[in-house]
Formats: structure tokens, sequence, C-alpha cells
């Protein structure tokens, strides 16, 4: 319902653009307000140098590429690579990493800020609220090297992990080196970076709810708990599924960042992800067909999940599109 | 308003373990500065909780005589500065036609630049594209191919759009093209939105990564945060630490915890101006249209 109202919308506002432009007042246009298309013509050459080209580029991936002989004259293979791909270890080992690793993201990353927002929302005090939210939103600035590195000195041998673990009377364990906390891990440290500017948002949409709904609420005799469940989490559904869609969407890319600097030689079976393989085989080894075509697979199901639930959430609520 | 004991409970539970999370956003933090003032016995006998152990300066002296490091930190100061004007002015110019009703193909483009946001290209065909313009190896790998953050532009548009036409109107009365009445009338009222994108673009910059991993093969020119990931793990550059230590009173433990708060120092420096800012350029650019 709301889907063709916005495609009516859409189709009219084709109509009236090329309309325009049939009468030939683009040319005027252009005379008229030179000076906006002189502004972004270095955005345009950006995006596509810079977008657009690689993009394109993304064509290797049905060829045999060759670096000396470039983009026209490497021979095309059709969709050889891919069923190389289908038989090839590495590829099984680094698909089933990326998606586990992006399915526990998806589980304890992403509800995470949401939680976290509700119960900023039941701080009363309001220096207290400003005090532990900058608190909470500092590590969103650290790059992934110096989180790295913190994990790394926090939890080596002779780090403070350690040291508590052995006050207590346990076994040291050297954590980054060992595969079964791998993922742990990287779990865990996406959240510590993240989950406080991630409650940014919702916080501004609980801001925007009406407290008269809330009002009525105490009237019928509702407590904070109650109405947290019945009011607030209700109305911040819109804003959850447009943050899950967006998420959906970049469902295989976890990051290059994240991944590459807390992964060590020791950890790769359990923790070398597409971005990361894609990085060693291509970029250091050379087998650019091979690893662009593991890219496109990875932006296809990207895309393909994305359609799947924004068709799901148009159902319910709103989709992204 | 009263309270139930319930509510009362929760209240108690909630302080706690908010303040409990909060603690740890900054503890890990404060135990490497700890260590990194600390001496190399007590670090690596896990001495060291929160205060420093055997109290010394000479792990900092070192850091701060590396000309290694120093030169890895110009090279981020350079890109920082160099980058943000160059991202602020690519921005700005970007977003201002296609926030003006009387540019004709401000739909088409704004679809074309958007759906970039969902449809990246892969890493592979970016890296030969960047090589291919011949940015190998050149400090500018670390700053064009990045150029312009759509989201940004996103958020620099839409408050562009919530300006009053009226003003338009009135400067056009007054002679003023499109150019001045960008730099002279939208730059003046849009100074939060900018310091906010401004910002985001430093710390972007500050905290350049991938790019040096792909681009950078001369580790000359190496960002600080390539630089540092190179000290946490290659052995040869903390044996040649190991070398030269002597007497000294410092070692790889301590060195790595004070390498990662040099590298941290500016954030926290700056962080009391980036919080003034963030939270509304975090919010706006989630605006959907």
């Amino acid at each position: 319902m709301d889907g063709h109202i916005k495609n009516e919308q859409v189709m009219a506002e084709k109509n009236g653009f090329w309309d325009r432009f049939n009468q030939n007042s683009f040319i005027k246009n252009v005379r008229k307000h030179w000076m906006l298309y002189l502004m972004i013509l270095p955005g345009i050459i950006y995006y596509i140098i810079f977008k657009y080209i690689p993009l394109m580029g993304s064509v290797i991936a049905f060829q045999d590429f060759q670096i000396f002989k470039g983009l026209f004259a490497s021979p095309w293979v059709g969709l050889e690579n891919f069923k190389h791909l289908l038989h090839y270890q590495d590829f099984h080992e680094v698909l089933r990493n990326t998606a586990l690793i992006a399915l526990y993201q998806l589980v304890f990353q992403f509800p995470a800020p949401i939680i976290l927002a509700l119960l900023f929302n039941e701080i009363r005090i309001l220096i207290v609220k400003k005090t532990v939210q900058s608190l909470f939103y500092l590590p969103h600035f650290l790059s992934w090297v110096v989180v790295g590195g913190i994990v790394f000195e926090l939890l080596a041998s002779q780090g403070i992990v350690n040291a508590i673990r052995e006050m207590l009377g346990f076994e040291p364990i050297l954590f980054m080196q060992e595969e079964a906390y791998f993922r742990t891990i990287v779990v865990i440290s996406g959240v510590w970076k993240e989950i406080g500017w991630g409650t940014i948002i919702y916080l501004a949409a609980i801001t925007a709810i009406n407290p008269s709904l809330y009002e009525a609420a105490v009237i019928d005799g509702a407590n904070r708990f109650k109405q947290t469940i019945y009011i607030t989490l209700p109305l911040l559904l819109p804003t959850i599924s447009v943050l899950f869609l967006l998420n959906i969407g970049n469902f295989l890319e976890l990051g290059f960042d994240q991944i590459f600097n807390l992964l060590t030689p020791m950890t790769y079976s359990v923790g070398d992800i597409i971005e990361t393989y894609v990085y060693r085989a291509g970029v250091l080894q050379g087998q650019y067909s091979l690893t662009t075509a593991i890219g496109l697979f990875q932006s296809v199901i990207g895309f393909a999940l994305l359609w799947i639930f924004n068709r799901l959430a148009r159902k319910s609520e709103q989709g992204l599109w | 308003m009263k309270q139930s004991i319930g509510e009362r409970l929760f209240q108690i539970f909630n302080y706690t373990l908010l303040f409990l999370l909060a603690a740890t956003m900054i503890a890990p933090l404060l135990q490497l500065l700890a260590v990194s003032f600390s001496s190399p016995i007590a670090a690596d006998s896990k001495e060291v909780f929160l205060i420093p152990v055997e109290f010394t300066l000479d792990t900092w002296k070192h850091i701060l005589q590396n000309e290694v490091l120093w030169r890895a930190f110009g090279v981020t100061v350079f890109i920082t500065i160099v980058g943000t004007i160059l991202s602020m002015l690519f921005t700005v110019l970007t977003a201002f036609p296609l926030s003006r009703k009387d540019f004709l193909l401000r739909k088409p483009i704004m679809l074309m630049m958007v759906l970039t946001m969902i449809f990246n290209a892969p890493m592979i065909p970016f890296f030969l594209t960047v090589r291919e313009v011949g940015l190998m190896d050149s400090i500018w790998a670390l700053i064009i191919p990045g150029l312009v953050s759509t989201f940004n532009m996103v958020i620099v548009r839409t408050f562009f759009l919530g300006i009053p036409s009226d003003l338009d109107d009135a400067a056009r009365i007054d002679g003023c093209n499109e150019f001045r009445l960008l730099f002279q009338i939208y730059l003046q009222l849009s100074k939060p939105v900018l310091a906010t994108i401004g910002l985001f673009y430093a710390v972007g910059y500050w905290n350049t990564f991938k790019t040096a991993v792909l681009f950078l093969r001369n580790p000359d020119l190496w960002p600080l945060q390539m630089r540092l990931r190179a000290f946490f793990t290659s052995e040869e550059e903390l044996a040649a630490v190991d070398l030269i230590m002597g007497d000294f009173d410092f070692n790889t433990t301590t060195l790595k915890a004070a390498t990662i708060i040099f590298a941290t120092i500016p954030i926290v420096l700056v962080y009391p101006y980036l919080q003034k800012y963030f939270v509304k350029g975090a919010v706006l650019g989630s605006l959907k249209e």
C-alpha cells in the first residue's frame, strides 16, 4: 500500500524530470546555474574514479585477469572462477569463519546498544547520565590498531587478565594464540568499542517519544518496567528495523581493521575471514580474479539478504525502500 | 513520586551496572598508562593494577626520542590536516548543488552517490584502480581514495536543505552569485554541522590504517597507526629495542603500552570538542528522506 504510493511518486518525479529534460531546458539550466555544475564536477569525478570504476572493475571476476594485459585484453572465462571457489578448501573455511562471526555479531553486538539505551533512559540524574555516556562513547574514536594493541596487552601472559587469573589460583592462558577464544574476543572487543556509540540513535528516538503516552500509562497504573516494555520498545521498533536492515546489507563485511588487528597465524583456522583472506591472496599474492570473485560473492549475499529482509520489514513495519 | 521496592532495587542495580561498565571503558587505557610508567620488572611480574609500580620515565623518554615514531606522527598530522581540509571542501561543494532546487540533475546525481553506500566495490578492483591512478606508495593514497564520505555529504546536504530559502532570494536581489551564496551565507550558517563532519573526517584520517596497508609499501610514508601495528607485530623492531636497551629501564611490554597511549592522547585531547558535536551529527546522518 505504502509502497504503491511511493512508486507513484517516483513515477511522477521521473516524468517531471524527463519532461523538463525534453523541453531542452537542460541547456538553459546549465547556462543559468553553471556554477552549480562547476561545483559538483570534482565530486562527480571522484565518485566515478573511486566508486564506479572499481565497481565496474568487478568484471575481472569473470576473467583470467592478467595485470600486464589489463582489463580489456585479459581472457574471459565465464563462471570459471566461481566454480573453482566451490571446490576450494580455503574458501570453505574462510566462508564458514565469516558467516559464524557475522552471526555472533548480529546476535550479540546488534541488540547490545538497544539494551544499553533503555538502561541509560532509566538514569534520572542528568550529570550522572552525561558522565557515564561520555565514557561509553570514547572507545568508538580509537582505531582498531589501538584497540587490538590494548586487547593483546591486557590478554598477554603478563597482562592484567592473567594476573587476575593467577590471583584466583588459575593457570595463565595465552588467549590470543588459542583458537577457542578468538571469536569470543572478536565479539567482546566489538561490543566494547561500539556499544556506546550505537546508543546515540536509539536515545534520539526515545527522546522523540511523546511524554503524554507515559503520563497516560502512569494513570493506568503502569510502572517503569511496563512503560518500557509497552511504550518505549514498540516505538523504537521502526528505528531498530531500519538499523537492522542497514546492518544486514553488510552482513558478511565484518570490518577488515578489527579482524586484521586481532588475527595471528595461530588463529587463522577460526578467524581468517573473507576480507583478510582477500587481502593476503589478492593484494599480496596477486590472485586478482579469484579474490574479486570472492568479493563479488560477498556483495551479492549482502544484497540478497538486504532485499529479503526489506520485504519482510515492509510487511510489518517500514522498509528501507 | 513514590517508587515501589522493586523499582528502587532496579535503580540500584542499574546504577551499579552502568558504573561498572563505564569503568571498563576507561580502565584498559588507565592500566596501560600505569604500565607505561612502571619498571619493566614490575610490569612483567603482574604487579601493576591501575597505579604505576616502581615509577620510571625511561619508557616515555625512549618513546619520545624514537625518530621513526615521530616521522609516522608527522605523516598522520599531515594527512589529518590536509585531508580534513580537502574532504570538507569536496563535501561542501558536492552537497550544495544537491540541495538546490534549481539544479536539474539533483535527483539522479544524488541517487548515484547514495547507491555507493549500498554497492561498494570489492577490495581488489578498488586496489587495482588506485594503483592504476598512480597512487601506489604515495602519501596521497591515504587521502584521495577516501576523499568524500557519502554519509557526511548527506549530513551537510540535509542541513543545507533546512536553511530557509528566503535567504536565497535576498542574496539574489543583492546580486550574489552561487559561489558567494555558498561560502558567505550557507557556510556561515552551517558552522555546527561543519564542525561535526570536520571532526568525523579528522578522526577518520587520524585512524587511517586500511588504505596504508593496501597502498604503502615504503615504511617512510607509514602513518602512525601503521607504525604502531608494525611495532606490535614485528619482532625485529622490538629486538632492535632490546639490543640498545642496556641500562635503560624499559622493555617491550612497557614500550607497547606507551605507544598505545601515545597514539590515543590526541583523540582524548579533542574528545571534549568531539563530544559536543558528534551526537548531533550521528543523529542528523540517520535522517531518511
